[in-house]
């Protein structure tokens, strides 16, 4: 394992949209330590999602080189990616995005298909994950009988599910309330703190960003700034 | 009360494209089989049953159900002929009746295969009785006394040695083919020549039936009633018309129930998919339905809409329908009548009947199959269609 | 995955509920469609090799001598002769319709080793000059049993003063193939004749067709060749044809109908393929977001196209299993309601083999096109798409 879990150099992406380009990445360099909690900050439009889907291995750069887990993004084909984000990447998103016809424990089971483990050992892992999160007593309900907070634990338990070395959420608050995103924030942070997982948050919530080590500010495809949150940074990474 | 506006419903079976083409392809298979049944039934009808005339009279043995079953030899039809002072004359004062010797006898089709046509042989006095309803098309007629044929122009391009001049064995006689003559009905698929020729040829010793003209004003019952009872020659009479509608009506019934039968069982699986289509379109509308809602549109609306939407979709599937069909209009096909086991031609019609029935079956399609989602639409509540995206 | 397939059916229990009656109402019309067909053509498919028959070379309705007989027994390979006299009469109504054959009760049933009798027995027949047998769907369809009167009204035969022919049921047969039909009568030929010569029914004398029983070991060719060569130079001349030739000249003259009933099962399948379709294109796009969502975690394209193909598989195979019930449920009434028309209707499983492969193969092209759209889709843009 490399120092850096993320480094990306030069990344370009640009969309077409209505007959316009639209430069949504120029040229961006960004490293991130294994281990940290990065929070990525910027006004819609900036290329934070953009810049959230290339880490994730959903998308491509059109020039650059995107390290992360030490594969180069950019020489994957779809197939390999596929593989890729299986092993090593855990999503959480804005809207929960927990398949409505599965329960609980089912929407967290199901990346763990994906794996060789018994039914038996993935019906146990898949427990734990709930456990971790806080919801063992509401294993066996379907999403639409979960509170929203509830619902993205859910979806937390399922991107840790398969243990991976990186967790990226996208607006993990956006969909709720205070008392809600506090306590998701929380159980981010303990995955951060005590599995040792590394995080990066996209969110337009300042409060939310205070909980990451590191606030990453981009606008307009480009690297503002990068603040230190002294006492979120680990003792040692 | 404010109706949502029909652009509306436009738009969105436009937008979505696809689901409103398989809809309407699907609709209009249905209705397409429907069409073809009727079209059947319909040309059936009019190529029998409305072609017959109320003027001529058919005497057939009594109990005999049709001609291939009716048998009298010649001495009795010449007293049917000469003695029923209900026949009408023509100028000359002859009765106006044709005795005729009618058999089914296989012949070739043009394209393979054998098949049963119907041989008549019929008496001069048949061209007066026919009248105007009768026409040479090619050739002349026959000659009395000659071994000569006429064809129904039906036949000509369906079987072999049907053309002018060509040379038709029947039974062991050669005969000439010397004319094609276009008649009603069933006429247009039969050969026709001499009776007294016919009967040599053909071995047989009896006449089938006989075709008279009756005077105006003759009350058929009466003559009916006072033949069956008749001590010399006792006969079962009809018109023309009764005649063909009872040899026909079996064969009528069956296309009309067969047609039935099909568009039903069809168009219960085509409300099916008419109503899976519409609730997946108001699922995927949902968040619409609550924007229209919130805009203050009635639930009335909505469900007017959603029903309006159904029904265009069936009614594009009706049409489609009758586009497919409408290529076998006029297009002839041939069926067994059971009566006789002759084959009977006769040609698709696409009659105003058919495309209103069509139409309007696929109209109650798109209500029947819109119903429902219509109402799920309108019983929507406003705040939890808007929270759906 | 087939859990997660099931999961979407039954979240959808509408949608699937309404696809698999669909499917199973077209399945069932398309079984009844085959059934038909087959049966239409069973008389041809199923006729025996070692039977001739025997017309004469004018037409099917001029009657052969019934000297005939003994002359055709005569002709080397022939083993039995046997009467056939369609008899065209009329039980009550017109729209009853059944066939009646005058017959030799002495040799008809050694031409016959497909009869079965099933009630009463063939002796009883045999001796009963106004005895009948009759097949068992007349016994189901009319209700008549053993001893019972049938009055037949003549229509070729009137009974000179009126009147019907009556004839008793002395046996109930059952076809052992669909080369024979259950719905025929046959009667003592005898009576016919005994009648007609007393002057006790009018109609012209003599023998519709006669059937030649074949020994084992003979050539039908040579036979068929035998026996129009003894008749050659009259007093009437006759056509042999084998049984297959024979029943081929009465489907020809159904004419198109065979070609209309493949038509109209053209139309089911042409609606009910596109009712699958646009049902599965309806789940492919309701599942968009979902189909993110599993592609986000790392689901290969191939899981994706294949839940949706095994889900438009079991949607069709489900409804296909159903419309196959209902039209072996069906079999029988239809059976009885085509008496008649349709030498025999069954849903074999030949029929019940195809229907169930084309349902596939609906099911299959239909889970393709969604298929195939969810597996093209970029993460991005599906996880975009709202539910």
């Amino acid at each position: 394992m490399t120092e850096n879990q993320i480094e990306l150099r030069g990344v370009r992406r640009s969309y077409e949209r209505g007959g316009e380009r639209l430069d949504v990445l120029q040229g961006l360099d960004l490293t991130m330590a294994t281990g940290s909690f990065h929070a990525l900050m910027g006004p819609s439009g900036s290329g934070k999602t953009t810049l959230l889907n290339l880490i994730g291995g959903l998308d491509q750069p059109d020039a650059g080189e995107v390290f992360v887990c030490g594969e180069d993004l950019a020489r994957l084909s779809n197939q390999e990616l596929a593989q890729w984000r299986a092993d090593h990447v855990g999503f959480v998103f804005q809207g929960f995005n927990l398949l409505p016809v599965l329960t609980a424990r089912e929407n967290v089971e199901l990346p763990l298909q994906l794996t060789p483990l018994s039914r038996a050992d993935r019906r146990a892992q898949a427990e734990r994950a709930l456990e971790l999160v806080g919801l063992t007593e509401r294993m066996t309900h379907k999403p639409s009988e979960l509170s929203g907070g509830q619902e993205q634990r859910v979806a937390i338990a399922r991107a840790i599910a398969m243990d991976p070395d990186l967790i990226l959420a996208d607006e993990p608050t956006g969909d709720l309330d205070r008392a809600a995103a506090e306590q998701v924030l929380e159980l981010l942070g303990q995955l951060n703190r005590e599995l040792g997982k590394t995080i990066l948050m996209v969110t337009h919530d300042p409060a939310a960003a205070e909980h990451a080590s590191h606030v990453v500010h981009l606008d307009k495809g480009r690297l503002e700034s990068i603040t230190k949150n002294p006492e979120r940074v680990r003792s040692e990474a | 009360m404010t109706m949502v506006p029909m652009s509306y419903t436009f738009r969105s079976l436009f937008v979505r494209k696809s689901s409103t083409v398989l809809t309407t392809l699907s609709i209009g298979a249905t209705v397409a089989v429907l069409a073809f049944m009727l079209c059947l039934q319909q040309g059936f009808q009019t190529m029998f049953v409305d072609r017959g005339s109320e003027e001529l009279a058919i005497f057939m043995r009594p109990g005999a159900t049709s001609e291939g079953q009716s048998a009298f030899p010649r001495s009795r039809s010449d007293i049917l002929i000469k003695e029923t002072p209900e026949i009408a004359q023509d100028e000359d004062g002859k009765p106006m009746g044709s005795a005729e010797v009618y058999l089914a006898i296989r012949r070739f089709k043009v394209d393979g295969g054998e098949t049963n046509v119907p041989f008549r042989g019929v008496d001069p006095m048949t061209f007066a009785l026919h009248g105007d309803e009768l026409k040479m098309t090619e050739g002349r007629r026959f000659e009395v006394g000659a071994d000569e044929l006429i064809v129904g122009k039906s036949l000509t391009e369906r079987f072999v040695d049907c053309a002018v001049g060509d040379t038709m064995v029947v039974n062991v006689t050669p005969f000439r083919v010397v004319g094609i003559f276009e008649g009603k009905g069933n006429q247009n698929s039969e050969i026709w020549g001499d009776s007294n020729r016919l009967m040599e040829a053909l071995e047989r010793r009896n006449l089938s039936r006989v075709v008279a003209k009756l005077k105006p004003g003759t009350d058929i019952e009466a003559l009916a009633d006072r033949l069956s009872k008749d001590k010399r020659v006792p006969a079962k009479v009809q018109t023309e018309r009764e005649y063909l509608s009872s040899q026909t009506t079996t064969l009528s019934a069956t296309f009309f129930i067969l047609g039935g039968l099909l568009g039903g069982i069809m168009g219960i699986a085509a409300i099916f998919t008419g109503t899976n289509a519409m609730f997946s379109q108001i699922a995927a509308r949902t968040h619409e339905i609550g924007v229209l809602l919130s805009m203050g549109f009635r639930p009335f609306a909505i469900f007017f809409a959603f029903l309006f939407e159904a029904m265009l979709l069936g009614l594009a599937g009706g049409l489609f329908g009758c586009l497919l069909v409408l290529p076998l209009n006029g297009m002839q096909t041939g069926t067994m009548n059971a009566k006789t086991f002759s084959e009977s031609v006769f040609a698709f019609q696409m009659t105003p009947t058919v495309l209103i029935a069509a139409v309007g079956f696929a109209l109650v399609l798109g209500f029947v199959g819109g119903a429902i989602p219509a109402l799920k639409a309108a019983r929507m509540s406003p705040t939890v269609a808007l929270r759906r995206r | 995955m087939l859990r997660l397939v099931l999961r979407n059916l039954l979240a959808h229990k509408t949608r699937s509920a309404l696809t698999m009656c669909s499917m199973a109402f077209a399945v069932c019309l398309m079984c009844i469609l085959q059934a038909s067909l087959i049966g239409l053509e069973s008389a041809v498919t199923n006729a025996a090799v070692n039977r001739l028959w025997i017309q004469s070379a004018v037409s099917l309705f001029v009657p052969l001598p019934m000297s005939y007989e003994a002359k055709i027994e005569s002709v080397a390979g022939v083993e039995h002769a046997c009467k056939f006299q369609w008899f065209g009469g009329i039980y009550q109504d017109e729209s009853n319709f059944f066939a009646q054959f005058g017959i030799d009760p002495d040799s008809f049933q050694d031409c016959y080793p497909e009869l079965e009798i099933v009630e009463g027995s063939y002796e009883a027949f045999a001796q009963n000059r106004r005895g009948c047998i009759i097949g068992e769907g007349l016994a189901e369809k009319y209700g008549f049993a053993l001893g019972d009167t049938v009055p037949i009204i003549g229509t070729i035969f009137p009974r000179t003063g009126g009147g019907a022919w009556e004839f008793v049921v002395e046996a109930i047969y059952r076809p052992r193939t669909t080369a024979m039909d259950r719905v025929t009568m046959y009667f003592d030929f005898a009576y016919l004749e005994e009648a007609l010569r007393a002057g006790d029914s009018r109609g012209a004398q003599g023998v519709g067709v006669f059937l030649a029983k074949l020994d084992d070991d003979a050539d039908p060719t040579e036979a068929m060749g035998a026996i129009d060569g003894f008749f050659e130079n009259g007093p009437q001349r006759v056509q042999t044809t084998t049984e297959a030739e024979f029943g081929r000249q009465f489907l020809s003259m159904l004419g198109n109908v065979p070609a209309m009933l493949a038509a109209v099962g053209g139309a089911v399948l042409f609606a009910i393929f596109f009712a699958v379709l646009n049902t599965m294109l309806a789940a492919g796009r309701e599942r968009m977001r979902a189909v993110g969502i599993l592609k986000a975690m790392g689901f290969r394209n191939g899981f994706v196209f294949s839940t949706l193909l095994v889900e438009s598989l079991v949607l069709c195979t489900a409804g296909a299993a159903i419309g196959l019930g209902i039209s072996i449920g069906l079999e029988g009434g239809l059976q009885s309601a085509f008496a008649g028309m349709i030498q025999s209707f069954e849903i074999s499983s030949q029929v019940a083999l195809g229907s169930l492969v084309i349902a596939i193969v609906i099911g299959t092209v239909a889970g393709i096109a969604p298929g195939r759209s969810a597996a093209r889709v970029s993460t991005i843009q599906a996880l975009r798409t709202q539910a």
